[in-house]
């Protein structure tokens, strides 16, 4: 990973000559003069060993401190509304956090700078900082852009570091701003606050004057988005929000420039698309709606059938679009990958497996561009599809696809014959009527499959999503939490046709991510005229049940249904399995994997929270109306949640 | 040497269940299926297969060999994956008598045989019909 820093992480400053440092640059001279807080720090604390915090550290941070009275010569220019305006200009929608004194410069700028106040960004209060972060994560999939997510000191990073870390493994693009107070509470600071995740993020940055702050956002930025995507953070001084900026000139933010195929490979591959008989296009998860526009353009233009991921993860080809599908014909004789590193037609997101810079090139780029195919001459018999094995032997072009597609149709409209468009016209046709035959075909047979144990009490899995598809198939929705513990049944069921019908999973599989996600993308939906549906596991739901709060205290259109089984059962089947292998029995496998004795109400729950709320709910045949009830709900811009009785998987 | 004989054991038991056929006729039902049903929830049994035979694996109508009858089914249940791998192997726990007695088996596999199968017709069910009906009417819009 290239991690870069604005200094050196080998040669860490000693504490000392880092607050002399501090204090001897012109900035931060002028914010310990004039700043009160500054002022009123007892410099001894900075000597201090790390150990508990001290009586008049505790005091303040229990708010039992007056702060002192302004002076004539007080801030009117805090650096952090600086850095309020440059998240303002790099579009930046949301900042969810949970509050922190480390960060009260930033978060006061929020509430207080702009006009109006609080506004690009809204400041999104969180009650964990794990919720934080797996909401940026949600946003981030949804709009394929990132907002911030704001954390306290050592104690945030470390709360909100396993969200991170899921981040990570799916590449999502945000900015964690995270606050350090070395004058407050030693235990809450680091010397190098980033070290304690930057194996799992992108990048990071310290900077130590508002200059190199505000540089710091505008690159934390231009990193996150460029690929490979991915979290990064900048951990920002508590002086460098409070200092007055005087007269300083706020840099124009200059975006990301992220670069294609040159064009002589762009014209290699269009005559490659031109002069293949039956082209296909294999597409993976794309980094914005723009890509997914983009490769929808290609495949029209060239006639190519096309695989997705819409199925499976955000942003890949419409599920129902004509030529989504095998196609009339599955003899591929070019295969175009789109971000997709196989040339099999099974709908997959490319796999994310370590944290390694391996992972990194598997996540972009062309997978199964084939280096040494000879394209048959026009008329010619079409070439055999080589095995799947073969097919992915082809180049790899370690290159954002999103950035290629568009040259390569620059090259196409200029390349392409009034002959060759008649051919794909009819190939065109010819494919649409296919898929759409392949994708009823399909249909019919899941069905057959879906209503095994319709009327079981408590409601199977299938039907739970069955139930939902006519409620929401004529709406604008979003599917944010992960299926792959509840059945995965909306796959075969609905239609996933916008790059934000299916946020994919948690990224490395870890628990909790399910309502922070979906409460995220329900930021982005709010505005947008769309709701999200969260098919809420009960495990998940425990970890941090407090963004339901955030949902109703901001009044997010999500509709959460519960997938309540009353256990873990992943792991109570593992641990039967052991005991079996062991051959001990497996009438104890339920220990520690069951949410029973006492079973928990989360209808009760979101109701304390403030979300409206339904359930427990056995009978199938009450579960349409509660989901009509709760569809309701989310189009007027209010959270729901139904509380149902599953099947365990 | 044990591992040996039970895997020949094993193999030549997958391989006579997994000739057998759909068209074969079940064996009879001695054992009691209430109980059976405790036994099966007890057991955790459910965790893959639903409360009722229906889940993430299956167990009604599906027409599996290990089902054929109870004699089949306990032997399926004894010599499971870890010991001696019974092809097709699953991730399936094993039961061995100290577990299950032969009796509980029995139990078990009367209650598993006694669940119906409560398909509905497609007709039926006016959600399923919606969605078949929706789909097909459906065409695409950017």
């Amino acid at each position: 990973m290239n991690n870069k820093n604005t200094k050196d992480p080998d040669q860490p400053l000693p504490k000392a000559d880092r607050r002399k440092f501090l204090k001897g640059a012109a900035t931060t001279a002028a914010a310990l003069a004039i700043s009160p807080t500054a002022k009123s720090q007892d410099p001894s604390a900075y000597n201090a060993s790390y150990t508990a915090p001290s009586y008049q550290q505790m005091q303040r941070d229990a708010g039992m401190v007056t702060p002192p009275e302004p002076d004539a010569r007080m801030v009117v220019r805090p650096g952090s509304d600086l850095m309020v305006q440059a998240l303002k200009e790099m579009g930046i929608e949301f900042v969810s956090s949970n509050p922190g004194s480390s960060f009260e410069g930033i978060q006061e700028s929020i509430a207080n700078y702009g006009d109006p106040p609080n506004h690009m960004p809204e400041f999104i209060t969180a009650l964990h900082e794990e919720s934080s972060v797996d909401m940026a994560n949600g946003y981030a999939k949804s709009e394929g852009r990132p907002m911030v997510a704001m954390l306290h000191g050592t104690l945030g990073i470390q709360h909100a570091s396993m969200s991170i870390f899921q981040a990570y493994h799916t590449g999502t693009p945000m900015l964690l701003l995270v606050g350090r107070d070395v004058g407050f509470i030693q235990a809450h600071t680091a010397d190098d606050m980033a070290a304690m995740c930057r194996s799992f993020t992108k990048w990071d940055a310290q900077p130590t004057s508002l200059e190199e702050c505000i540089d710091s956002l505008h690159e934390a930025y231009r990193q996150a988005v460029t690929p490979p995507t991915g979290p990064v953070m900048v951990v920002i001084d508590i002086e460098l929000q409070k200092e007055e900026a005087r007269d300083f000139q706020l840099p124009r933010f200059r975006p990301a420039v992220i670069e294609g195929i040159d064009t002589a490979t762009a014209r290699n591959i269009a005559q490659r698309l031109l002069n293949a008989n039956n082209p296909r296009l294999e597409t993976g998860p794309f980094r914005t709606p723009e890509g997914v526009e983009s490769v929808v353009q290609l495949a029209e233009l060239v006639g190519a059938s096309t695989s997705t991921t819409a199925t499976a993860a955000s942003m890949g080809f419409p599920q129902r679009h004509p030529l989504c599908g095998p196609g009339a014909d599955t003899n591929y004789d070019f295969i175009l990958g789109l971000e997709a590193a196989s040339a099999d037609i099974t709908l997959k997101r490319p796999i994310v497996n370590s944290l390694t810079a391996e992972r990194d090139e598997m996540s972009v780029g062309f997978g199964s561009l084939r280096e040494n195919y000879v394209p048959n001459p026009p008329g010619a018999e079409p070439t055999p599809m080589e095995d799947d094995q073969q097919a992915n032997q082809g180049a790899l072009l370690t290159i954002d696809a999103q950035a290629s597609i568009p040259i390569i149709i620059s090259e196409l409209t200029r390349l392409i014959t009034p002959v060759q468009q008649r051919v794909i016209n009819e190939r065109r046709a010819r494919h649409a009527s296919a898929n759409r035959e392949a994708f009823l075909t399909a249909l019919a047979e899941t069905v057959e499959e879906k209503k095994r144990g319709w009327d079981l009490s408590p409601v199977s899995t299938a039907r739970l999503y069955a139930e939902l598809w006519p409620l929401i198939m004529n709406e604008d929705w979003c599917l944010a939490s992960p299926s792959n513990f509840s059945g995965g049944h909306h796959r075969q069921l609905w239609e996933h046709n916008k790059h934000y019908s299916f946020l994919g999973t948690q990224g490395a599989g870890g628990m909790g991510y399910g309502l922070g996600a979906s409460v995220g993308a329900a930021l982005a939906a709010r505005s947008r005229g769309r709701f999200v549906v969260n098919v809420q596991c009960d495990g998940d739901l425990n970890y941090a049940p407090g963004a339901l709060w955030t949902a109703a205290h901001h009044e997010l259109p999500m509709l959460a249904v519960m997938h309540n089984n009353r256990a873990w059962h992943q792991e109570y089947m593992f641990v039967q399995y052991l005991a079996g292998v062991r051959g001990r029995g497996t009438e104890r496998g339920h220990i520690g994997c069951v949410l029973r004795d006492p079973f928990i109400d989360y209808s009760k729950m979101a109701e304390s929270y403030g979300v409206a709320s339904e359930g427990p709910i056995e009978d199938p045949n009450l579960l349409a109306a509660a989901l009509s009830r709760g569809v309701e709900s989310v189009k007027d811009g209010k959270p729901y949640l139904i509380d149902v009785i599953t099947q365990p998987r | 040497m044990r591992r040996v004989l039970i895997g020949t054991i094993t193999f030549l038991l997958g391989s006579i269940a997994a000739s057998m056929t759909h068209s074969q006729e079940l064996g009879p039902v001695n054992g009691n299926a209430e109980a059976g049903a405790q036994l099966y929830y007890d057991h955790g049994c459910h965790g893959c297969h639903g409360y009722s035979g229906y889940g993430r694996q299956d167990l009604n109508n599906t027409g599996s060999p290990w089902l054929m009858n109870v004699e089949v089914f306990r032997a399926f249940l004894r010599s499971r994956a870890n010991e001696a791998p019974i092809l097709p192997s699953t991730s399936m726990p094993n039961y061995p008598q100290n577990s299950l007695s032969d009796e509980m088996v029995s139990d078990i596999y009367a209650y598993i045989r006694s669940v119906p199968d409560n398909r509905p017709e497609t007709e039926d069910i006016p959600t399923l019909r919606k969605i078949l009906e929706a789909a097909a009417q459906r065409e695409f819009k950017k």
